[in-house]
Order: structure tokens, then sequence, then C-alpha cells
């Protein structure tokens, strides 16, 4: 397949930085070679933002590596990667020397991996990554060494702190925020992010793809971001890219792509993704999947999972069509693309006049916590010894109940105890005060044998999804002995044939046939999505009343999401369960939250801020710091995207104060746009304002609140807490 | 149809026959057979670590030197005659007459006719091919009438070794907290203890006089680096999410060590359990050789000594072979040892032994597209 | 005034995180003590508690000289002769005699007094340490630096046909017995070829002192004891440090640095040595016990008279004063061996000492 962009003329465009022409990426495997990027052509142009978005598996990663000629052994890469240098004219990155590669990487092209976690040598302070990378270009020391200290403060880190501290002293976002400055260390003209934030939470995520705004203008970058989150770059990008099975299947700029797509595959896409705007009927999984790189379709690659596709799209690989301005997409019916499959954004649905399901109350309550407080006691013998306190206060007094059949999502950034909350709800960890029942039983109580409930009936009705599928399953079993286990111990009346026939029967429910097949399985040889549907199976034998889904579809790829929610959903009907669903993605637990009519609630350093129904949370959050989360979720509409670009980001700090030392009064205080001198003494408590059915932990909820004659926090002031 | 009824009065109510099988697709119920479950057990345990171990050309070297050993101490003491002073001429060297031998007669190969009932067959006879001692004791012999003992300490060794550093690690890193600091405070005192002079301290008080005796107090300093190394494993799937949602589904811990737990630990288990038979072998050698233990069990390092003390085979080189012979002996067994633990590690990944077990199909690991 | 709040704020913090680093010293350093405690109680028990014990058999020992000689056996001259030997008295409460003995070594660095020199232990042994720690430091810093260049050259160039062939080597040359490689090194080097000597520290004709011919007759003379020291801890570290530099040259911080233009040498040194060998520094400390376990053998079949030659020559005297103190000695040179290496470790891994240092083995 040889396609190049010069048979599509391009009007008008400005002039193009980097220009990628029959770009393959082959590796050899034991199964046959496999080509995970084929014949791509495409143009970045220069001081443009662009968007490469695509699943994992499309080989963008490989895009971004073959820029910087960085393909890692044994991949080969052919073709030409054509840099426009402004000052020594254009060069093939391809065939340059080792020499030249050295140079021309970092002073020209810069990239930022995903794992910041891993980017930094452990045993080399931060300092020292600067000083060494300039000193390998050759350039003067102390110019760059105070540009190294703009960079960082213009990312809002404290410049002394970062560079005399190893990387394992700075928390995550500290490192990627870090990565960014040294990458730019050397005024390079373009930075590839590749996945640059996908392990960070969305507040993170979305403060720094503000701050790359900035930079880019301050320092007239071209960047080129990729991500399987179309969301979060649709409002920041000027030009989207799309990438599926190993080349780009459409591109155009970001607003006319998000508006109208022309492919089938972007317009898929962007219904399966789960958004904060659009309607919950539109949301839909992409049927089918990915292709394997050893075994492309031949013909247009989508054609298996499109429903256009005709002999001609078997038979012929389509070109790229003209769509409009700057725009193509690699179909021969993108025409008919918008009646096949249709997708509205931003269409805010109306909240219903009825009463959602969680206020009604007529369900018997699972779970009740009272008071809860989980702290950890971290101070060692020296800290005791200075009277020193180190305990983190995970959980601080919250009160929760969870009733039949009901969906409770609780939202807040890492670190913020909502992963202790649910442990704790579910009888795994024990609280350091207050109760936890299950169905009015104390749960420790019947643990230490005290209680009038068998304690293995609380165990069995309480189960857990955890968030990483690769770890979840015992990687030395079946899948078949691993869904047995729950069997034997609980039904041992059926005999290994029935619980053969029970495996295989839900296997095929859950969608994964031939269930023979993927009985013997090891997990390693199941996708990360196939993962997770055998550990909800597992937690859903044991025929439990409450599921902890910890993350549960924070690992999945953005377009597996809301068919493993519908998944969870459906199941749940069939098998008379609860879900306490955690999540640092308001996106994800508004799906679930709203398509069950459940509840949300908003944790922040130990606390349940708010918490309601999820229509209300979503669409009128009250609680500065939901706000604060629902501007981080980033809307897929281009009205309100470009909005929530121009709006400042209604928080004060990025960073999360240390949670061994929490701010006094109200725990949001400390970044809060809104905070006043009395959010420094007093704690408010959650509270419902008239006619509503959520709760929200502000002072700014009572009309009559001292809060209203107490003096402004002023910015800066608040220096002592800051992290 | 569901027991939303029953369960909002008592809850933990059993799935419904409906919610396990209702449904069914094409695929009605499966009936196992006897035969297709041990078939099925037989392929997982045995025959796919199997495949994979003789996969590799190390593991199936180490494989073949570890049985070779094994034959030489269960069967070789049977068949070969056990030596004695005077069998043979004193220092009679090794392989004399060379190749010629096999032609002549009297050298340590000769053709000779042996008769199977009526039948005679032409057969091979051997007369001290690997020469004699000082006192004319055969050394091949000897040799093999050692292994028994050998091999007897090297599994008593490994067993107390492994044993007492597996209870120890697991225990330490499944109960945590003060059981842990103690079990690891007191590993690493006898870690930081020099080993040797210890069991050379109390061999020479209290000497042992079995060989599987020998083997345990060689095990002394053995264990604490596997138990230390244990622990942290253990500590690390402690917190692991299977093991977590085992919990959660109320497994018993016996249950979740034996299925989650120990299987992962094996390779580590198995590995320094071949590592702690070596470890006897060079040390039981070295203390026979130093005189330290008494000569009541017949050991390869009794023979060193004999060579190095009477027949002075340093300086005397023309005698070295008498050293040489159990030398040879401890390298290639360790090296088997060592070959065998190798291989233990491919045998229990599972990603290895996937591919090695029958009826598994698709999806093998993805390239690296990312 | 916030700022003064927060500046004292900062200074209490750095004064608790210098004492924190301190508690990490002290901690190990308290551990070695108890450690120390444990074996002088461990060497009290064999030498006094079990039945059979050596306190019993020098008593018997003493009586059959004195008979031997025609004196009487009078009980308390007995004792008295088993407490000079060995620092206490079989006549007191066995409480008594434990502190005692305690008391004697970690105090007044009194190990009793060897029956067959006359002279105490610890003069004996002290005179001898010098060589045995000349051997195996020698030789575990030989062993150990060979392990880590070969180890990396292997990683370097792994999958090549140097890379199997010098794992099959290591693995080979890791199943030779230190004492095996002796007897080779002794055999051909010493007798067969003559190059070294087969035994001694030095060459007794040399005048002592810091001249030049002494000094080359030390190395001389410990030249071969060191080769076969050095097999020691060769061969199964090398594979290990394989490993690790395998791990470290695909970690994503390494091709991160590639990308920045970090020269090779950096990248070599900085990077990838640096971070491969901390794991095969924690492996050392173990090392450190393994390479002075070995010097009994070694010392016997040089006739080098360090403290391991005179634990064998205490074994077959049936000296146990000497024994006793030789094991003693053992412990506290590998404890003294072990603290530098974890005080050094502090330096070497920056992450040492911020929690987890229970996994410092």
């Amino acid at each position: 397949m040889t396609r190049s962009l010069s048979d599509h003329e391009i009007r008008g465009d400005p002039e193009s930085i980097l220009e990628v022409s029959d770009l393959d990426v082959t590796f050899d495997m034991d199964r046959g070679e496999s080509k995970v990027l084929d014949g791509v052509s495409f143009e970045v142009h220069r001081d443009e933002m662009l968007g490469i978005v695509g699943e994992s598996g499309s080989g963008k990663s490989m895009f971004a590596s073959a820029l910087l000629n960085a393909v890692v052994d044994p991949g080969r890469a052919s073709g030409e990667v054509i840099y426009d240098d402004p000052d020594a004219g254009p060069v093939d990155v391809l065939s340059l020397s080792e020499d030249q590669l050295e140079s021309f990487r970092w002073e020209e092209v810069a990239m930022v991996f995903q794992g910041a976690m891993s980017s930094f040598n452990p045993t080399m302070k931060i300092d020292e990554h600067f000083e060494e990378t300039i000193q390998a270009h050759g350039e003067p020391m102390d110019d760059r060494m105070a540009h190294a200290r703009e960079l960082l403060s213009n990312l809002y880190l404290d410049p002394d702190r970062v560079l005399g501290s190893y990387p394992h002293e700075l928390s995550g976002g500290m490192k990627q925020r870090a990565l960014i400055a040294l990458s730019l260390v050397l005024d390079p003209e373009v930075l590839v992010m590749d996945e640059p934030t996908a392990a960070l939470d969305l507040l993170m995520q979305r403060s720094i793809m503000n701050l790359l705004d900035n930079l880019q203008e301050e320092y007239d970058l071209t960047i080129v971001f990729i991500t399987h989150d179309l969301p979060l770059v649709a409002g920041l990008a000027d030009r989207l890219a799309v990438m599926y099975a190993f080349e780009f299947v459409e591109y155009g700029p970001s607003e006319e792509v998000i508006r109208d797509a022309a492919h089938p595959y972007t317009r898929a896409l962007l219904k399966s993704v789960p958004s904060v705007d659009a309607a919950l009927e539109d949301m839909n999984p992409i049927e089918g999947e990915s292709p394997d790189p050893v075994d492309t379709p031949a013909g247009c690659s989508y054609h298996p999972r499109c429903p256009l596709a005709d002999e001609q799209c078997v038979a012929e690989d389509p070109d790229y069509h003209d769509v409009g301005e700057d725009r193509g997409a690699a179909c021969f019916h993108w025409e008919r693309s918008s009646e096949a499959v249709e997708y509205k954004l931003g269409v805010d649905p109306v909240v219903p006049d009825e009463p959602s399901r969680a206020v009604r109350g007529d369900e018997e309550t699972v779970v009740s916590l009272e008071d809860l407080e989980v702290h950890f006691d971290q101070s060692g013998f020296i800290d005791r010894l200075f009277d020193q306190d180190a305990t983190v206060r995970a959980v601080d007094g919250v009160d929760l109940e969870i009733a039949e059949n009901e969906v409770v999502a609780l939202v807040g950034e890492s670190g913020c105890g909502k992963t202790t909350l649910g442990k704790t709800a579910i009888g795994l960890q024990e609280p350091t005060a207050g109760t936890v029942r299950y169905r009015g039983h104390d749960v420790w109580e019947a643990k230490r044998g005290e209680g009038e409930i068998d304690h293995d009936r609380i165990r069995r009705a309480l189960q857990i999804v955890h968030q990483d599928p690769g770890s979840s399953l015992n990687p030395t079993r079946t899948v078949r002995t691993s869904l047995a286990a729950p069997l034997k111990r609980w039904r041992s009346d059926l005999n290994s044939s029935d619980r053969e026939t029970v495996v295989h029967n839900l296997l095929e429910r859950v969608g994964m046939k031939p269930a023979e097949d993927y009985a013997l399985r090891f997990p390693h040889q199941l996708s990360g999505g196939e993962k997770q549907r055998v550990v909800l199976l597992r937690a859903l034998l044991m025929s439990p009343d409450l599921i902890l889904a910890d993350e549960a579809v924070s690992a999945l790829d953005v377009s597996l999401r809301v068919e493993m929610m519908e998944l969870m959903l459906s199941l749940q009907e069939l098998f008379d369960t609860s879900y306490l669903f955690i999540s640092h993605d308001f996106a994800n637990a508004r799906y679930l939250a709203e398509e069950s009519g459940g509840r949300i609630g908003i944790m922040y350093l130990g606390n349940v801020v708010e918490i309601g129904p999820a229509e209300e949370i979503i669409h009128d959050p009250k609680h500065p710091y939901t706000k604060v989360l629902r501007w981080a979720t980033p809307p897929l509409d281009p009205d309100a995207a470009q909005e929530a670009r121009e709006t400042e980001p209604p928080i004060r700090e990025i960073d999360i104060p240390d949670p061994t030392d929490p701010p006094s009064g109200c725990p949001f205080h400390t970044r809060c746009p809104e905070a006043r001198e009395v959010c420094r003494e007093r704690e408010p408590e959650l509270t419902a304002s008239e006619g509503e059915a959520s709760l929200a932990a502000c002072f700014r909820e009572d009309e009559d609140h001292a809060y209203w004659e107490s003096e402004p926090i002023v910015e800066g002031s608040s220096g002592e807490n800051a992290s | 149809m569901s027991p939303t009824d029953e369960s909002s009065t008592d809850g933990g109510v059993q799935l419904s026959d409906d919610q396990l099988f209702g449904q069914l697709a094409d695929s009605d119920s499966v009936e196992l057979s006897g035969r297709e479950r041990l078939a099925r057990i037989l392929d997982a345990y045995v025959l796919a670590p199997g495949r994979v171990a003789w996969n590799d050309w190390r593991t199936r070297l180490g494989i073949l030197i570890i049985a070779l050993f094994v034959l030489a101490g269960t069967v070789g003491p049977r068949v070969i005659e056990a030596p004695a002073t005077n069998q043979a001429p004193t220092n009679h060297p090794p392989f004399e007459g060379g190749f010629g031998a096999i032609t002549e007669d009297g050298g340590w190969i000769d053709l000779v006719q042996i008769s199977v009932g009526s039948v005679s067959l032409p057969w091979l006879s051997f007369e001290f091919p690997l020469g004699a001692d000082n006192y004319g004791s055969p050394i091949g012999r000897q040799l093999v009438h050692a292994t028994p003992d050998m091999l007897e300490m090297v599994v008593a060794g490994a067993i107390v070794s492994v044993g007492f550093a597996t209870i120890i690690g697991v225990t330490a890193g499944y109960k945590g907290g003060r059981t842990d600091s103690f079990l690891m405070y007191i590993t690493d005192i006898v870690m930081t203890m020099p080993g040797l002079p210890l069991v050379i301290v109390i061999a020479a008080i209290y000497p042992p006089r079995q060989a599987w005796l020998v083997g345990v107090i060689l095990a002394i300093d053995a264990w604490p680096g596997l138990a230390r190394a244990l622990r942290s494993q253990v500590l690390t799937l402690r917190e692991e999410s299977y093991v977590e949602a085992s919990r959660t589904m109320g497994l018993p811990s016996r249950t979740i060590l034996s299925r989650d737990v120990i299987p992962q630990l094996m390779p580590y288990v198995l590995i320094n359990a071949a590592q702690a038979g070596r470890k006897v072998i060079f040390e039981s050698v070295a203390l026979y050789f130093l005189g330290v233990l008494p000569f009541t069990t017949a050991n390869w390092g009794i023979m060193m000594d004999t060579a190095y003390s009477e027949a002075f085979a340093l300086v005397d080189l023309g005698n070295f072979y008498q050293l040489l012979w159990p030398m040879s002996a401890i390298v290639i067994i360790s090296f088997g040892f060592i070959l065998f633990s190798q291989g233990m590690d491919r045998v229990f990944n599972p990603r290895i032994r996937a591919r090695h077990t029958k009826k598994v199909g698709g999806g093998d690991e993805q390239p690296p597209t990312e | 005034m916030s700022e003064y709040v927060g500046r004292a704020r900062e200074g209490v913090a750095a004064t608790l995180g210098f004492l924190a680093g301190f508690d990490y010293y002290w901690r190990k350093i308290g551990h070695a003590f108890v450690t120390l405690i444990s074996v002088t109680t461990i060497t009290f028990a064999l030498f006094r508690l079990m039945p059979g014990n050596p306190a019993q058999a020098m008593r018997a020992q003493f009586e059959s000289q004195l008979e031997g000689s025609g004196q009487a056996a009078d009980p308390e001259v007995l004792d008295q002769m088993v407490q000079v030997h060995t620092g206490f008295d079989p006549s007191q409460p066995i409480y008594m005699q434990y502190f005692e003995y305690v008391r004697d070594i970690v105090l007044y660095q009194d190990f009793g007094q060897s029956i067959q020199y006359g002279d105490p232990v610890f003069d004996i042994l002290f005179r001898a340490m010098p060589w045995s720690v000349f051997i195996s430091v020698y030789g575990l810093a030989l062993g150990y630096s060979t392990n880590i260049l070969l180890g990396a050259a292997m990683a370097y160039k792994e999958g090549s046909r140097f890379d199997g062939t010098m794992t099959v080597v290591a693995t080979f040359l890791n199943s030779i017995p230190y004492y095996v490689g002796a007897l080779l090194f002794l055999a051909f080097f010493a007798h067969d070829l003559g190059w070294f000597p087969s035994g001694g520290r030095y060459d007794t004709s040399i005048e002592a002192g810091l001249n030049p011919a002494f000094m080359a007759s030390i190395v001389h003379h410990g030249a071969l004891p060191i080769m076969s020291s050095f097999i020691v801890g060769f061969g199964g570290g090398a594979l290990a440090m394989r490993g690790n530099s395998v791990r470290i040259l695909g970690a994503d911080y390494l091709r991160v640095a590639r990308l920045r233009g970090i020269g090779s040498v950096r990248i070599a040194t900085r990077y990838v040595a640096r971070n491969a060998i901390l794991p095969l520094y924690t492996q050392m400390m173990i090392g450190i016990a393994a390479v002075f376990s070995s010097s009994v053998v070694l010392e016997y079949i040089f006739t080098y008279p360090g403290v391991g030659w005179y634990t064998f020559d205490a074994i077959n005297m049936r000296d146990y004063p000497l024994l006793m103190g030789s094991f003693l000695f053992f412990t506290i040179v590998t404890l003294i061996g072990i603290l530098l290496a974890e005080f050094t470790y502090g330096i070497v891994d920056p992450r040492a000492g911020s929690g987890g240092e229970n996994e410092s083995y």
C-alpha cells in the first residue's frame, strides 16, 4: 500500500515541519512479519498542536518513535521522515548518522514518554539529568540551567526543590512536569508526547494540558500529542489525526473532525467514549476487535467492523478522500458515514422529573458506614521521640449507606482515600474508628465471632474487582480453575462437570467465545478487557450483595470502557448486586451511576465533600472541588471545550497537600478559589440546600453563614501548607 | 427467578441454578469423563513441564547428570564390587596401556566372552580403569560406593535447609508484624555468622557419624538467604490483587497459601534446593578433606584427603589422578545441579509452559505495537 | 510570621532528617552488636552447656596431664586451670560464668588462653588476622570486579555467541569449588612449574619491613591464595550482573537517556553499571561471610598462617580456647566488613534508609 500526500493537493497549508512519507515499521516475529506501521504518509505543521488518537495496539507509539528515528530493536523503520530544519533546510531523519541523530534529537525534536515514573535514573538527582543533557549537546551551562529553572517554575514547580531531589522523592505529577521541562531545556522545535499523562489523575492531566497550551505559545513549539483518550486532546489540539490498524484513517482540523467526522471508525470512536456531556444513550461500544499486526485484513482494514463495508472495501485499500479543506478520510463511502453512524455532541440530557432511585429509599440498606475513620500510623521511632505526628488520615469521618441494587460511584484524586474507604466498606480493612455494618450487623464484631451473623456469610456477600487486570488473576491458573474456585468453596453440591458447564455458560454470556478455548487459557493469553470480564465473573459467582469495583475500567482503553460498564450493569440485573464504583475519572463514574440511577460521591483528603444523584452532581455541582473535577473532565463538544480552554482552572494549587499534615478547617481551603478566612478555622458539614437531593460540605451552601462576612484568603499567603 | 426475596431477609443466598445455567447457548452441559480430567491434570502438571525442561539442552544435560549420579548411588553399589585395599596394585595408574589396551590382555579394558544361558556374547571387562589409590583400593569403585552416602547427605541437607527456609520465610512474610521482625532478626544473625567455621566448631565438638547428620549440620548456615528471598516474595504476593480477591472470597489461608502463594515460590524453592545440594557437597568434601569429620561415612573428600596427605598427589604429579577423579565428580555433579536449577526457572514460567500445553488456542503474546 | 514558622519548621524537619539518617546507622550498629552477643552466647553454650562439652573435656585432659606428671588432681586446681584458659570458673553458677565470659570478650578482648601455645588467644589471632584479611579482601575485590566487567560485557552483547559461551563458562566455573581450584593451582603453578611458592606468607630469608623485596615476596606468596579466593565470589555473580544489566538496558530511563544524546561512556558507567551493581552490592555483604569462611580450607591448603590456619591447627590439637576464639574472631571480622558495606551502601543508593531498609539483603 503506497499513498502519499503529494497525490492529494494541499492548498494554503502552513509550512510543514515534519513530512512523513511511506513509513513502514516492521518486527520479525515467530508467527511472521508484524507490520506495526503500514505505509503512513503525513505532515506535521509548524507551530501546531497535533493530536494523534488511536486505541492501544494501533501503532501510534511507533509513529512517535519513528519521528525521532528511535524505533526500538528489533523493529525496522523504512520510508522517509523529512524534518524541515529552519536553519539548515530539510533532512531525512531516517538516514541520519548516529552522530547527526544525537544532535538532532532533543535539539530539534524532543520526546516525552508515558512512563515518567521510570524516565529518570533512580540514582541521580534531577539537576544532574539537566546538566548532563546540556553538556552532551555542548550548550552553555548557565544559560540553559536558568532556562530550566524558568521552565520548572512555569510548570508550577519549585525549581530549587525539584532540582535537588532524587526521582523517588517526587510525586508522579511532579516527575511528569520535570520531564516536560527536561525535554524543553534545549529549546526544541518539536515536542513529541506519547501518552504523557496516562498514569496521572484527570485533574493533573488537565492541568498539564493547560500548561502545555501556555508553553506552546511561549516557546513557539510544535507539539505532537499521542493518546488513546480522545476527549483529552479534542479541545486543545489544532488538528486531529485518527489512527486505526497501523495507518491514519482520518485527519483534519480538530473542531471539524469532532463535529462531523468523516470516517466510520472515527464516528464509532466518538460514540464509544464516555464523556460528561454527551447523552448516555449515544454512547455505544465499537463492535468487533482491532486487527492483528501480523494478519491485517485485506482492503480497508476497518471493513470487518464497518456498517458501510461492501465488496470494494474488501478488495481495495481506500486512498484519502478529500473531505474538506485540509481534511482527509481513507474511506470510499465517507459521504454516507454520517447516516450510518450517528452521534450527537454535548446534548445536555434533560434532568428527569421523577426522583431517581437513590432517593426513593425503598430498597434495604446492604452496607452502612458510620463515622468511619481509617488512619495509618507511619511515624518511625525517631518521629515518635520528637512527637512528630506522621499519621495518614486516609479516611476521616465518613458516613455512607449503600442500598440493594444501587450503584455508588466515588470520585477523587489519587491519595484521597477512596480505595481505603472502599476496602473498609467490604470488610478488608479494619477501621480505626466508626463501624461498618452489613445488613445491620457489625462486620468486625462478626469477624471476631461476637456477632449474631456468621462471618462467612458477610465475607461472601462483599466482593471486589481490582483495577489492574494484569494482577487480579493468578498467573499460574487457567481461566477455568480461577472461575471454579468460588464454586468449589460455596457450591459443594456441584460436581466438576457442573462447574465446567457453569464456567462455559458464563464465558459465552460475556462474549468470550468459544468458551472451551477461553476456559483453558492462562491470564497472559487474554486481553485486558477479557481478563477484567473473568474477574467480574469470579466476583459474581460468589452471589455477592455488593461489589467494590476499584477503578475497574481505568486500565482499559477508552473505547472499551463503555462496553465493560454496560456488561457490569447487565450482570447487575442478572445477579442482583450493588456496586461501589471507585474512579478518578468523572466520565466513567457518570456513565455507570447515571445509567443505573445511582449516586456519585466526591472524596477529598479522606472526606466525602459532596454526594448525591448522578445527574445533579454532573450538571449542578455545588462544592468547589466538584467543580474543579468537573472542569478537569474534558467535554467532547467543541464549544464547551473552547469554553473550558479559556476559563482559568478553578484551583489555586495543582498538587495535593501532604496527607500526613492535612490543612486545618476545610481540607480544601488551600486550593479552593472561593476560600475565605473562616474556611481555615472551621470544617463544614455535609448539608443539603433546599430542593436538592445532594449534600455538599461547603459553607457556601448556607446563605446565612459567617463565610459571607469573612475575608477571602489572599493568593500566596497559604504557603505554609503548600507542598 | 432471582433470590431477591430471601436475600433481603438474610442475605448471602447461593446463586440460583437459573443464574448459573440459564440461557444455555448452543453448547449444552459439558460432561467431563474421569479420564479426560486425569489427562488434563497429567498434561498440566507432568507433561507440559517435562516438555519445557526437555526442550532446553542445558536443562536436559542437568537432568541427565543428576540422573546419572542417582543411578550410581542406587544401582551402582549393587553392580560394582565394593572397594577394598590391595584389590589393585598400589598407585595403579588409570587407563593403563592407553587405547592399545583394548586389544591387549591385562589392560584397563578387555574384550571377553560372557555366556548368557548357552549363548556366548562378546563383552567388555574393565580392570581398574580409573586407577587405584595409595592402598591399592580402586578409585572407580570408591567413587561409586561413596555416592549413596553423598546423596543421602545432599537430600538431607537440601530438605532441611529449604524446608526450614520455607517455613521461616513464608511465616514471616504472611504473618508480618512482630513475627516477621523477630524471625528476620534471627535470620540476619545467622546470615552474618561465618558458616563454615561454625560448622567446623560444631563438628569438632560433636562429630557427626551418619551421612544424613552431616547434611543437617551443613544446612545450619544454608537457609537464611532463601528465607529472606521467600519472605520478600510472599510480602509482594500478599499484596497482589488476586490474593486479596481470594481472601475476599473467603477462601481459607491454607487454600490461599497452597493455591496462590506457594506455586509462585516453587521456582525459588527448587532452584535453592539444587543450590543447597551443591553447597552441601562443596562443604562436606571440604570438611572431610580437612579431616575435621570422622571417616565413618564414604565421601569423595576422604579420597582427596588420602590422595593429598598419603599419596602426596600434589608434589608427585604422577599420582595427581587420585585427586583429579573425586574433584571431577564434584565439579560435574554441581554443574548438573546448577543447570537443573536454571532450567527450573523456565519450567515454572507460565508463558513458556503454556506454549507446551495441549489444547490451548489463539492469542499468544502480542507484538510490541505500543 | 508564617514565614518564620515555616522556617522553624524546616529547621526541625532538617534536624529530624539528620537524626533519622543516623537512626539507620545506629540500628545497623545495634544489630551487629546483638549478633556478636548471640554468637558469643552460642560459643558459650557449645563450650559449657552441652553434655560432653569442651570444658569437661579440657578438665579431663588437665587431670590426666597432672596425673601423668604424678600430681594429685585437686578439683580446685583443675577449675583454676580451666579458668585460665577459658575465662570462666567452672565452680561458679552457670549465669555467672556466662556473664564473665561475655564481659571478658566484649570489654577486655579476653578470649582465653591457648593450650598448645600458652599465649592469649587474642594475641595469636590478632597477629594472624591481617594476613587473612589481605587474602580475603583482595580475592573478594578481584572476584566482584571481574563479575561486574564480565556480566556487563555479556549483557552488552546479549544474545551473541560471546554471551552464550560465557554464560556456559561462568556456569561451569561456578560449579568448581574454590579448594579444587586451589589444589589445581598448587599442583601446576607451584609444584609442577615452580612459579609460585607452595606455602607460607613470605620468604623468611628476607628482612621484614617496608622494603620492596619483602613486599614482592608477600605478593608472590599471596597470589595463589588470592586467585583461589577469587573463585569463591566468581561465576554466579557474573550471571547476576548480566541479568541486572539486561534489565536496566531495557529500562525506560535508559531509552530516554539515549534519546537525550548522553554519551555511551556515561550511559555505561552512570546509568547501567551504577544501577546494576546495587543488587550485587547487597549480595556482596553475604559474600563477605562466605569468603572469610573459605579461608579455613584455603589457608590449610596453602599452609598460610592466618586465622583460618590457626582454626585448623586448633581442631587438630584439640585446642578448644583457640578454636572458639577463632570462630568469634571470624564473626567479628565479618561483622565489621558487613557494617562497612552497609554504611557505604547509603552513599551508593540514595533510596537506602528511606523506608524498606529491611530489604537491604
